[in-house]
Formats: structure tokens, sequence, C-alpha cells
């Protein structure tokens, strides 16, 4: 008797659980298997990969650390990352001012502001593919070339850019600046519309002018503006790729071979997908460390979002 | 003296700003020859289309946009469904392990997608996935950032709209199509120009999963003509025509740009 009565209220019970949710369940379930096939699953295998030596007919040998004993010896992978250090270097700040300095004059009170913005934001919109293409024959390094031509108006001799190991890294962080600053801006922007007049009021009393206002008012009242974007152009920055396969091929001698350009070629020109693997965990490492950084800085300072 | 440096500033960047697209539209109106040797062989006389005769004459360019286009619009349908129907869930529904499942969703963000590449690139040989449409859509049929976005809309909205259906006796399909659905149309629609754009422009999966010159989307296959010392201005009519479906988004949608990533950044 008690045993149906349980039975049935069981049985009720999740009927009524599956009028509510059913919905959820619906959606929810085939949305975690596709989860664990395609994120889950894969994490792990690449994991997986890095002790092993992968082959195409036939079981994967397990191989211990080896493949991640090769990382240390091997100078080029050490240079892809003190290239990609250098390109961070090359790309962070000069975004983050680019932005800042756009955002200021999208917001300086001009006339058809609206359409600027739009256009400074265009090259974000862009492919790679396309600003590489027109960023390659600028850069020619030919005295044909256009910005050769250019920079022969004020007495400078051609450069060799693109085929120059020591600018070649410089002309692409160019182009990534020229293609991100406009997120930045937007970023900059929402800040700035966000910083209380009275502000401004007060130090005009105090008798501050623009330069001074912006190094005490502006400047200042962004800091969460620049902790984020600092942090979303690093993470940016680590997984630079298009323009070096683009325009380089990580090349001259190795110059704008970046982490995951090497990862790239170790996996899809060598057919080495355990060493790739092991390259794509040590980007993982970067920039789970520079997530961490964030959180930490975040968790301190409660004026942070 | 203020407007002064702010309108000569904008000159100059607006001007370093237009100069790549000008010369990308002015240089694949221009013939073959000039293309190589003058650097200023874009400026404006004697235009001609046999650039674009030339790259359409060559049928796989028309294959190369379509494909581009099979695999950018169903994705970012099923995007904007899944971003609506699981932001839902996530703000308004009460259910067992729910914030649990979220934040391990959300955890994936932390991770590079190269990291996922390799043994994508495994699994997809296993399934025959290698050269053919699955393997770029498939495992972009939903993405977390779109559920967050909606979620996070979703949660600023008071109870009431919802209770009130509930009393009148709607149940959560009816919710959900008559009422969070047209409310949470602005950020649906962000999330689709974001995914439009970020899939249009995928350079680095479709190269790695695709090697047939049919395959292509036209980000590789305009890759492909870049690495083959072809000349300039074809180059440029494929990159025009690979740039309007982005600009006339950009254009219609740019409201939805800034704001989404307004929205994903700073709460």
């Amino acid at each position: 008797m008690t045993s149906t009565t349980s039975k049935q209220s069981l049985s009720a019970r999740i009927k009524r659980e599956l009028n509510k949710n059913l919905l959820v369940y619906i959606v929810l379930i085939p949305v975690i298997i596709h989860f664990i096939i395609f994120q889950v699953y894969p994490f792990a295998l690449s994991f997986y990969l890095t002790f092993h030596d992968w082959k195409i007919i036939g079981d994967p040998e397990f191989v211990g650390l080896k493949h991640w004993k090769n990382l240390f010896d091997d100078e080029i992978a050490w240079k892809a990352i003190w290239n990609t250090v250098k390109f961070s270097v090359y790309y962070i700040l000069p975004t983050m001012a680019l932005g800042l300095i756009l955002a200021l004059i999208i917001n300086s009170g001009i006339k058809f502001s609206g359409f600027f913005k739009g256009l400074f934001f265009l090259p974000v919109v862009t492919s790679f593919v396309i600003i590489a293409g027109i960023w390659g024959w600028l850069f020619r390094g030919t005295e044909d070339g256009f910005i050769n031509y250019l920079i022969g108006f004020v007495g400078i001799d051609p450069q060799l850019f693109l085929s120059s190991s020591s600018q070649a890294l410089l002309v692409l962080a160019g182009l990534s600046i020229f293609k991100v600053a406009g997120t930045t801006m937007i970023y900059y922007y929402a800040g700035l519309q966000s910083i209380d007049r009275q502000l401004y009021e007060a130090a005009r009393i105090d008798g501050a002018n623009s330069w001074k206002m912006f190094w005490s008012v502006t400047f200042p009242m962004l800091k969460p503006i620049h902790f984020y974007v600092a942090i979303t152009t690093t993470i940016g920055s680590f997984q630079i790729f298009d323009s070096a396969f683009l325009l380089t091929n990580g090349g001259p001698n190795y110059s704008t071979t970046t982490i995951v350009y090497y990862l790239y070629h170790q996996g899809f020109t060598s057919l080495n997908l355990s060493y790739a693997a092991v390259l794509s965990y040590v980007l993982f490492f970067i920039i789970l460390i520079i997530s961490l950084i964030q959180r930490k800085y975040i968790g301190k300072d409660p004026n942070y979002y | 003296m203020k407007k002064v440096i702010s309108y000569t500033a904008l000159a100059i960047l607006a001007i370093v700003f237009i100069m790549p697209f000008i010369i990308m539209v002015f240089g694949s109106l221009k013939e073959v020859k000039q293309a190589q040797i003058d650097p200023l062989f874009w400026l404006p006389t004697n235009p001609s289309i046999q650039n674009y005769i030339t790259i359409f004459s060559n049928g796989i360019f028309l294959r190369w946009i379509w494909n581009s286009i099979v695999i950018t619009v169903i994705p970012v349908m099923t995007q904007m469904i899944f971003a609506a129907l699981l932001g839902y869930i996530f703000a308004k529904k009460q259910f067992w392990g729910k914030e649990a499942i979220f934040w391990t969703f959300m955890a994936v963000i932390m991770i590079p997608q190269q990291l996922f590449i390799i043994p994508k690139y495994i699994m997809f040989a296993d399934f025959g996935w290698i050269n053919t449409y699955w393997a770029l859509i498939v495992p972009e049929l939903w993405a977390i950032m779109g559920v967050f976005l909606v979620r996070q809309f979703l949660q600023g909205i008071p109870k009431d709209l919802e209770e009130a259906a509930y009393i009148d006796g709607a149940n959560d399909w009816q919710i959900f199509f008559k009422i969070i659905l047209p409310l949470s149309f602005p950020v649906v629609a962000t999330v689709g120009t974001f995914a439009f754009i970020s899939n249009w422009n995928d350079l680095f999966q479709p190269l790695i999963y695709l090697t047939n010159e049919k395959m292509f989307p036209v980000t590789v296959g305009l890759a492909s003509m870049l690495g083959k010392e072809g000349n300039f201005g074809v180059e440029m009519a494929g990159a025009t025509i690979s740039f309007i479906p982005t600009f006339l988004i950009f254009i219609f949608f740019q409201r939805y740009f800034t704001e989404g990533i307004t929205m994903s950044g700073i709460k």
C-alpha cells in the first residue's frame, strides 16, 4: 500500500518536473553532449597526445615526457615564444594609446562622430586576409613599394620591411594595431562617457587646463578600462597567427615565427601532431597565467567592474 | 584650440584608416600590368573591370563565396537560436546543477581555441569530416559567449512579466517565443552579427580542416591567391567582393557591434 503511493508520487513528481522543466531538458541535454564531444574530449585528447607518438595508422605509442623534453632543447620554440613576447611589446601599448586617442577624438564633440567611429572600427570587421593583402603591397621592400615611395619624400632610403628580419615583426605589429585599435576605441569611448561631468567642473574651477584635466581626471578615471583592455590585447597578441602566415611564413630567418605559427608549422607542415599539442599547451599556460593575474587584481580592488 | 587639435588629429587618422580601403577598391579597377611597378597606379584614371571579369571567369571563386556562405549562415542562425534559448534557461529557469553547468561552459573561454585544433583534426579525420562542411559547421552550432550575453540581459529583467504569463496559463515555449525572444532581440542580433563576422573572416580553422581547393571559403581562397605571386589588381578585386558582405552587415548593424563589445567587456 505504502509502496504504491510512493511509486505514484515518484512518477507524479517526475511528471511535474518534466512539465515544469521540459524545455530545459530538451535544449540542455543535446548541448551538454555537444560540449563533451567538441570541448571536453578534445581538451583531454590534446593532453593525452603530449605523452604519445601519434601515428596515422595504428595505436598511439606512449613516450612519456619525450615531447615535453624536446621543447626545452628546441631553440626555435624558444625563439617563437620570444618573438611572441616581442610582438606583444610592439603591439599592446600602441593599440591602447591609439584606441584612447580615437575615443578622445570621437568624444570631443566633433561633427559626424558616428561616421568616424564607424570608419575607425571598419578594420576590426575586415578579414585579416584582406588587410594583409593590402599591407603586404604597401610595405613591399622594393623601391616601388608604396611606403618606400612615401618615406622617399623625407629622404629615407628604401627599407626591406617584410624581407628584413629586424623589421618584419614590426610591420606585422603595425598591421595588428591598425586592425584592433577600433575595438580598444569602443571600450575607451564607453569609459569616457561614464565619467561624471562634475569632476571636470571641479577641475575647471581649480583652474586646470585641458592637458592637466586629461592627466588628473580622464586618465585615472579610465583605470578599469586600461586594465581590461591591457588584458584582452595581451591575450590576443599571444594568439597572433594570421598575418605571420599570410605575409611572411614565419620568416625571414624565423623572425616572425610566433607560438601559434610554430604550432601550425609543426602540426600541419611537419605532421608532428604530438609536439604541436605540447606547443598548444604552452600557449594555454601562458594565457592562463595572464587570466589569473587579471582575476587576482580584480579580486583585490573593488573599483574594477 | 582644442577643436583645432581634434580636427587635425581626426583628419590625419581618417586618411590613414580609409587609405587601405581606397587602395583596395581603386586597385581592383586597374589594369594588370600597371599593378606591380608604380606605387600610385591605383589613382583613378582609366578604370576597368577587367580584374573582376578575370576573377569570375575562374569558376572557383564563386564556389569559394558559396562555401563561405554555407559555413557562415548556418552557424549564425543556430548560434542566435541557442543563445536565446540557453540564455533564457540559465537566467530564468530553476534546475539542478544550473550554476555549475553554466560556469563549466564559461571556463572554456579561458582556453585558446588553438589548443583544440590538433585533437579536433584527429577527431574529424576519424569522422571523415576533413574537406567537408561538417568540420566547420557542427562544432560551431552554439557558442557560450552569446549565451552569456543573453543571460546577462535577461537577468536584468524583472520576473513580473513571465509570472503574469504563467498565471494566464502560458507554458515555457509560449513564454519564450512571445515574451523572451522579442525582448532579447537586440542582444540576439548582436550575437548574430558577431558570429557572422567571426565565421566569415575565420582563416585558421578552414585552413586546417580543408585541403581541397573546391572546399575553401573565400578567406583561404584569397590567401592561396596571395601566396601564388598573383597580380595585385585581381587580388584586390577578390578582396573587394569578399569584403562586401561584411561591409553591408557592418553598415546595417553597426549599433549592435559597438553595444555588443561594451556589453561583453564592461558589466
